[in-house]
């Protein structure tokens, strides 16, 4: 099956990406329209008859949290479009902001509608200037039409500096507040007390560029595609030892191996051609070996058999010379050196497991890696601990990956 | 040092003049008084504190908690990703060259987690903007500040 152009604009679109021809060519004027002529909560009826999930990483259905959010009581209501992607192996924010940045914008807009939100903020890492600069060329066009402005929703970008925790929402909020970008305590959470207090709205950048296309056709259209489980099509970054890498569109339920072998995707494992495994989800991913990959669809079910999760989309591909203990040390000293160092088992706990794994301790200190990462998972505040050792844990539970 | 300080608090509240001087705007403060200096040093942090009305402390704390703000050398940063999917096609030894081919310019090369370009590996980001598949020479022009590198 070729893959699917959705939330990626077809390659015969070609118009500058942030023009306003590329805004009726999406048919973003329909999606604005549409969301316009409708009653907040028919579009958040729709977008939770759509099934979309979260595509930041933790797969909340989207619906229910606009559901929240605009319940939730409050003078003001903000939304965020989360695009700090700073997550190993990531990048399809990356490509769906430069291929079409008016997408995800016009999520934002129909978002703030639905929730009731005046003001939004988009957060992009500092990296990303190629981005950030279609992003506020894409800013631009949506003034010069009408959608962002005075009267309506006004949308302001904010650059991040080099921090892996800002993606964390309530990290992400404190940094637009103009503090240090350290997680908060949840509860509250963010559909109820996010920007100073007020009910905030985060969504994956995929996430809104998921909601514009729903706009702009229906909620039959967008089932179209999809498994029973989880409906639509999904982003995912290929990098590694494949002979394409790149950002694909595949809908959910796609087979693991068709992605990394079919002609238009991956096409086939490069390096010494023989697969090794791959790393799924990012830093905090899970490792799979070839057996899994083959038994796996591209689905939160069927990777939850493996303690797998599709996380990000990042999928890494290591061909059997790769040493996954080395990946394993990155892995360890990115969470180390990322750890915003508020609380003791993430500060401390990233630190001790690189040392560990350093010290030959994967296989000398297996029991006392594992005892750690328990402490982690359940101590940490935020996020980033409590994944931490999701990698190292998987590998600890498939010794054959483990060469010599 | 009484008239430098001067000076920057000059440059710096010039910088800052049309942004609202709230406390939600002091990252993007920092940022446009890091482009002009590639330097965030006390004397900056007290120009912008002055100009954004943000007690020292605050912008400091705010200021040093950031990766891309740690640049006390002041030399234009060029950050090469070494990162895992950077590493497997050769970014380590790219970093090491760069380093050794950066000695005495103002120039200062730094290694990076991942950078979100690892379908083009390696990658790296010079301040401005990102390049990939970069190469020992092509990094060296860029050392060297030739345009098209
Ligand atoms: C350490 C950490 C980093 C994160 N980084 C990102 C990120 O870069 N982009 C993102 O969309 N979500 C990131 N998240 C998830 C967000 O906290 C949040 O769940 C997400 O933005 C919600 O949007 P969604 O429901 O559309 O996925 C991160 C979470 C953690 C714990
Ligand atoms: S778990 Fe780690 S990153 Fe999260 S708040 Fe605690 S120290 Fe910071
Ligand atoms: S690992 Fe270098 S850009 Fe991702």
């Amino acid at each position: 099956m070729p893959e699917v152009r959705r939330l990626l604009p077809e390659s015969t679109c070609r118009s500058d990406p942030a023009s306003p021809a590329r805004f009726t060519e999406r048919g973003w004027d329909r999606a604005m329209e549409r969301a316009l002529s409708m009653d907040p909560d028919e579009i958040i009826a729709d977008v939770k008859a759509s099934g979309i999930k979260g595509r930041g990483g933790a797969a909340f259905p989207t619906g229910v949290k606009w559901e929240s959010v605009k319940k939730a009581l409050g003078d003001m209501r903000y939304v965020v479009m989360n695009a700090d992607e700073s997550e190993l192996g990531t990048f399809k924010d990356r490509a769906l902001l430069q291929q079409d940045p008016l997408g995800a914008l016009v999520g934002v807009l129909i978002a703030a509608h639905a929730v009731d939100a005046q003001k939004a903020y988009c957060y992009i890492r500092g990296e990303y200037r190629q981005a950030e600069g279609r992003l506020k060329d894409a800013l631009g066009t949506l003034r010069q039409l009408g959608w962002v402005g005075p009267n309506g929703v006004d949308i302001e970008i904010r650059r991040g500096a080099g921090a892996y925790i800002a993606g964390e929402e309530t990290a992400l909020l404190n940094s637009i507040e103009g503090k240090r970008a350290e997680p908060r305590v949840k509860p509250p959470f963010p559909t109820n007390q996010g920007l100073w207090g007020r009910p905030t709205l985060i969504q994956n950048v995929e996430t809104l560029a998921n909601v514009a296309v729903l706009l702009a056709h229906d909620v039959n259209w967008f089932k179209e595609y999809g498994s029973s489980d989880t409906s639509g099509t999904k982003l995912i970054g290929l990098s590694g030892h494949v002979r394409r890498p790149g950002v694909y569109e595949v809908p959910f339920g796609y087979p693991l191996a068709n992605l990394l072998n079919d002609s238009d995707l991956g096409g086939g494992v490069a390096g010494s051609q023989r697969l090794g495994a791959i790393l799924i989800g990012g830093a905090a991913g899970t490792f799979l070996s070839s057996d899994e990959i083959n038994d796996s669809v591209l689905d939160y079910a069927s990777l939850a058999r493996y303690g797998a999760n599709i996380g990000s989309g990042a999928l890494m591909v290591f061909d059997d010379t790769v040493d996954l203990r080395w990946v394993l040390r990155k892995l360890a000293r990115f969470f180390s050196d990322e750890s915003c160092g508020q609380c003791v088992p993430c500060r401390i706990g990233t630190r001790r497991v690189l040392e560990l794994i350093e010290h030959g301790g994967l296989t000398t200190r297996q029991d006392d890696l594992r005892e750690l990462s328990q402490a982690m998972r359940d101590a940490s505040i935020c996020g980033l601990g409590q994944t931490a050792p999701v990698a190292l844990l998987s590998l600890l539970d498939r010794p054959d990956l483990i060469q010599g | 040092m009484h008239t430098e300080q001067a000076a920057i608090n000059v440059r710096v509240s010039a910088l800052l003049e049309d942004l609202p001087k709230e406390r939600s705007q002091l990252l993007p403060a920092l940022w446009r008084v890091f482009e002009e200096y590639w330097l965030l040093e006390p004397e900056m942090i007290e120009a912008i504190s002055n100009a954004m009305g943000v007690p020292y402390a605050e912008v400091y704390g705010v200021a040093s908690f950031y990766a891309l703000f740690d640049n006390p050398e002041g030399c234009r940063p060029i950050y090469v990703c070494t990162d895992v999917m950077c590493a497997l096609r050769g970014s380590e030894d790219l970093l090491k060259s760069g380093q050794v081919g950066a000695k005495g310019t103002p120039v200062s090369i730094k290694g990076a987690p991942c950078l979100g370009y690892c379908d083009e590996a390696p990658a790296l980001f010079d301040g401005k903007v990102t390049k990939t598949q970069v190469t020992q020479d092509a990094l060296a022009q860029l050392i060297r500040g030739e345009k098209h590198a």
